[in-house]
């Protein structure tokens, strides 16, 4: 068995104990109790994809094209000669029934409710918010420009802070340069820790900080700071992989070194994409900084939090308003800072 | 001119790829001090492997190489790979210089090898180098392109620029890769007579990987023939008649003239 029958057995299999799996849960509309009865579940599904996988390969063999059939075939394989349409083919029935019982299961967990949204009650309270809102408090604007300015700094500090850890990880983790068996192997050790610290959003490294260091704009910097780091030693290390080969056997053949090549083949191909994503980084950290301070990383996230909490919506109009123009602001003039480096 | 000193010995020299293709199949020559050796043949012949292996941008695999006596193709320490690059300079048929850089600066870089790391991230290039490097620039012809960024120079420039480069590690020897081949007929000729310029005035030894015959008479003193990682032919340019020509290049190839 060859490896694009491997991928679509599996491919079937999991497609159809899943679409079995919600097809019951429509019919038989499970309780709480029997949904959290984990390991029978477990057991249902390994058995209806197991069920599935057989039945996919008694359709293939018979000619009938499941959709791991489509998707996976060897290009040898592929026959252009008569087109169906999809709906006359097993694996466009198979989509269909995929995406109908989806969004039927997805409308009951999400708890879709036309009555919820129409509601006289709620109606009247999202009128209260949005006229608040509107009718924004402008006596706490100098605070909130103060908290503001905080926000920025404290973004600026995050970026910056990071561009000196991640300019030299960005060359560790380049494959072009780490080409040596010793040198790969710390490749793969950075790429690995890089690739699990950015799996951890920034607002979780600020819950960590703000227990650390205490809630501030000290906690929020630094898990901005963390989170900019493997962002952008994950960017820069990419620009790093594109540059040109030539320019570096030029350097090389002069009898520089290792660091010697970096300094004059590598870094002058780099520099301008370096600083044009640097300029976008702090732009999305002051788009963050305002989540990160609702957790505990101060600045006008945490003003923000406070009125939040205590439905204070004529002051929250300020607020929101000072950050939509900020972020506007920087949103525009970095596009063009960017747009000028090219 | 022509002493009779080997500058280099090459012997038995094999290079095979970590994919299978074998590039040099054991070449053995010798190379004169002061000589301008044309190396031809047709591409994947093993012309670029084989210089390649000379300043070790690729390691050979088995095989001799000995730069005025001394032993440079078996395993060698990263500081005598440095000194090798730095006798041995090299230009290649991309240019390869660092487009955002200014020509001076792109010609400074030949001082790299010579320079502690320190001082040239910091860019402490001496007066002495400064003034080489424009004393060389002034040689090929270009010192008024000096400040401009080297990407805005014609193709033909660039490589003026790179041999400028090379001049500037004050090499014995220098490799170039089909210094010609990216260039227009006109500005080839130009490319080549600095270079000839170079190896008659300088007496730098020039090994050149060249495609077109009527560049190899007119320019080459000496001529090696590859084909399929072995050495076909061996000796005086003017001697490659139709016979050999055809034994190099096949039996369906017809000359090309670049006037």
């Amino acid at each position: 068995m060859d490896n694009s029958n491997v991928k679509r057995i599996i491919f079937d299999s999991l497609m159809g104990g899943y679409i079995l799996l919600m097809l019951l849960a429509v019919i038989i509309r499970p309780t709480d109790v029997q949904m959290l009865d984990i390991s029978s579940n477990m057991i249902l599904f390994l058995g209806l994809c197991l069920f599935s996988g057989v039945m996919s390969s008694l359709l293939n063999k018979n000619k009938y094209k499941t959709l791991g059939e489509i998707l996976f075939e060897s290009a040898a394989h592929k026959s252009y000669g008569k087109s169906k349409v999809f709906y006359q083919t097993t694996w466009g029935w198979q989509l269909i029934l995929f995406l109908f019982l989806t969004l039927a299961v997805g409308f009951t967990m999400t708890r879709f409710s036309f009555t919820e949204l129409a509601d006289k009650d709620s109606l009247q309270q999202v009128t209260r918010l949005f006229y608040g809102l509107l009718n924004p408090n402008w006596d706490i604007l100098p605070k909130a420009i103060i908290k503001m300015i905080e926000t920025i700094f404290l973004a600026f500090m995050a970026t910056f802070l990071a561009i000196p850890i991640a300019f030299v990880l960005s060359f560790l983790c380049a494959k072009n340069i780490m080409k040596h068996p010793a040198a790969f192997a710390l490749y793969t050790f950075l790429r690995t820790i890089l690739n699990i610290t950015r799996s951890v959003e920034a607002f979780l490294w600020a819950i960590i900080f703000s227990v650390w260091v205490g809630i501030g704009p000290f906690a929020g910097m630094l898990a901005l700071m963390i989170h900019s780091v493997v962002s952008l030693a994950k960017q820069y290390s990419e620009i790093v992989e594109t540059v040109n080969e030539g320019p570096i056997e030029g350097i090389q053949s002069t009898g520089a070194g290792q660091i010697q090549t970096i300094g004059y083949a590598i870094v002058p191909q780099v520099m301008l994409p370096f600083i044009s994503f640097t300029i976008y980084r702090w732009d999305i950290n002051i788009r963050m900084a305002t989540i990160v301070g609702f957790v505990g990383g101060g600045g006008i996230g945490s003003m923000l939090q406070i009125f939040q909490g205590q439905g204070m919506w004529p002051e929250l109009g300020a607020i929101i308003f000072v950050i939509a123009f900020v972020v506007w602001f920087m949103d525009t003039t970095s596009a063009y800072i960017r747009e000028a480096l090219k | 001119m022509n002493s009779c000193i080997n500058i280099l010995e090459i012997k038995d020299l094999v290079k095979t790829y970590p994919n299978g293709t074998q590039a040099l199949k054991g070449v053995s020559f010798n190379v004169k001090e002061g000589e301008f050796l044309v190396i031809i043949g047709l591409s994947g012949s093993g012309k670029s492997t084989l210089l390649r292996c000379l300043n070790r941008l690729s390691d050979p695999t088995s095989g001799s190489v000995k730069y005025n006596g001394q032993e440079i193709a078996g395993k060698i320490s990263t500081s005598n790979k440095k000194d090798v690059r730095k006798n041995i300079a090299m230009i290649f048929q991309q240019f390869n210089l660092i487009p955002r850089l200014t020509v001076l600066k792109n010609v400074l870089t030949g001082k790299l090898g010579s320079t502690s790391t320190w001082k040239s991230l910091l860019s402490f290039f001496t007066d002495k180098d400064i003034s080489d490097a424009k004393k060389y620039l002034q040689l090929v012809g270009i010192l008024e392109k000096a400040y401009m960024r080297s990407d805005q120079l014609s193709g033909g420039q660039q490589q003026r620029v790179a041999i400028a480069r090379a001049l500037m590690q004050e090499p014995e020897i220098i490799l170039a890769d089909e210094p010609v081949a990216s260039l227009d007929p006109a500005t080839c000729h130009v490319v080549m007579d600095y270079l000839k310029k170079v190896n008659q005035e300088l007496g730098v030894t020039v090994i050149a990987n060249l495609h077109f015959l009527s560049l190899v008479r007119k320019y080459a003193t000496r001529v090696i023939a590859l084909q399929n990682g072995e050495i076909v032919y061996e000796g005086d340019p003017n001697l490659i008649n139709e016979q050999w020509f055809q034994k190099i290049y096949g039996t369906s190839a017809a000359e090309v003239h670049v006037n």
